[in-house]
């Protein structure tokens, strides 16, 4: 699903449509989401609602707030889109809501004092017997530990696979930013990667 | 050109494919740096496993219908906000009416009020031009008085004449003190009695 190129502009094909086309594209999808078409929400779930609910599930650890953030995305997304002006992409747009969104409710999670819950459920389903499985616990448990935009990079970057400039673009910071933040993310994975590793043990 | 480890840094920091290519050549021949690197890319290795998808029948439905009672809710807000605004304005309208009302009800007082001190000043006028008339008929029989009784009339209507112009040398400061007037008209009275009096005694003595 992520990276389709049908209807609307997504994040992984910059090089599909112009800029000026692109933003035309972006407005008028705003517009539309502004007004509650539901077409445009659809839309919109069915191109990058997989990408979106991974990061989520990625920052939140479990499949329920992962998507609670999802729908909450979708609903800030309509009260916001009247006050889209393009500046960047739409779609950077809603990632920077989700991102912003998984924040909001990492913070509620921490004011209420619960632990991060992490979905071993899931990862039951998957095997979990496996040494990749067990690696991917391990990193998911170090990542959870991570400060927020740490652990945005990190996510977005090394699991969903968008380059710097994108990740800039989300977070809004610089591209040699990310970039520094994601090598000094992984070096403080790596201090606890050997003692934390199934593989060492 | 030769890596040494402390370029290694360097290497993962730019993290681009050549620059990786550059950090494994050098790792090969140094074990620390090697270890250094396995980790890096295991870690890269996980990560990249880990893009998560699940199968969520019921998630876009729920967001549909999240976004349909938002959009009820906000219509609904609007005339929530509507009212809110006809109530303001209608209560605003109603405390102006009311304000007015009451400005207008002091006015109509404040004119009565006017009234009632030229109605009081016209019978003051009145007793100053009774009075006027008895004193041209008793001024005469006053001065030159012959009898205790004119005397005494005589210095009653002095002391009468001190009260009043002290009365209206307060009432000048106040014009509307009821108060004040009633005691001038009291004593106005009191010296036409007084004079109807001196005219009927020098009547009496004729």
């Amino acid at each position: 699903m992520p990276g389709a190129t049908v209807g609307i502009p997504t994040l992984m094909n910059p090089a599909i449509r112009t800029a000026q086309h692109r933003s035309d594209d972006d407005v008028r999808v705003a517009r539309a989401c502004a007004a509650g078409e539901s077409d445009a929400f659809e839309e919109i779930y069915q191109h990058h609602g997989d990408r979106m609910k991974s990061i989520a599930y990625n920052h939140l650890g479990n499949i329920s707030d992962a998507e609670d953030a999802v729908q909450e995305t979708f609903l800030k997304i309509h009260r916001a889109a009247s006050s889209y002006n393009a500046e960047a992409a739409f779609t950077t747009w809603i990632y920077r809501i989700l991102i912003n969104t998984c924040y909001d409710l990492l913070r509620k999670r921490k004011r209420r004092g619960d632990e991060s819950p992490i979905d071993g459920v899931f990862e039951l389903t998957r095997a979990a017997a496996s040494v990749d499985d067990a690696k991917r616990i391990t990193l998911r448990k170090l990542l959870n530990d991570l400060p927020e935009q740490r652990r945005s990079v990190f996510v977005l970057f090394e699991i969903e696979g968008l380059s710097h400039a994108e990740i800039g673009e989300i977070l809004d910071i610089s591209e040699g930013n990310s970039k520094w933040i994601l090598f000094a993310t992984k070096k403080q994975l790596q201090e606890k990667w050997r003692d934390n590793s199934p593989v060492m043990k | 050109m030769t890596i040494d480890c402390k370029d290694l840094d360097n290497l993962l920091l730019e993290g681009d494919p050549f620059s990786m290519q550059r950090a494994a050549e050098h790792a090969a021949q140094c074990p620390a740096c090697m270890q250094t690197l396995t980790d890096w890319n295991e870690i890269s290795g996980t990560a990249s496993d880990m893009k998560t998808t699940w199968q969520s029948d019921m998630l876009w439905p729920r967001i549909e219908r999240s976004i349909k009672q938002e959009r009820t809710r906000s219509a609904a807000n609007v005339w929530q906000i509507a009212a809110a605004i006809l109530i303001v304005v209608g209560l605003g309208a109603f405390a102006w009416l009311a304000h007015r009302r009451a400005e207008r009800n002091e006015f109509d007082q404040s004119i009565l009020r006017v009234a009632a001190v030229d109605e009081v000043e016209r019978a003051e006028k009145a007793h100053v031009v009774a009075i006027e008339r008895l004193e041209q008929l008793t001024d005469p029989k006053l001065e030159n008085a012959a009898t205790p009784l004119m005397v005494s009339y005589k210095e009653k209507l002095m002391m009468l004449d001190d009260a009043i112009a002290e009365c209206q040398s307060n009432i000048q400061y106040n014009r509307q003190n009821a108060h004040l007037r009633k005691q001038l008209l009291a004593m106005y009275s009191e010296k036409q009695r007084t004079l109807q009096d001196v005219v009927r005694e020098g009547n009496h003595a004729n």
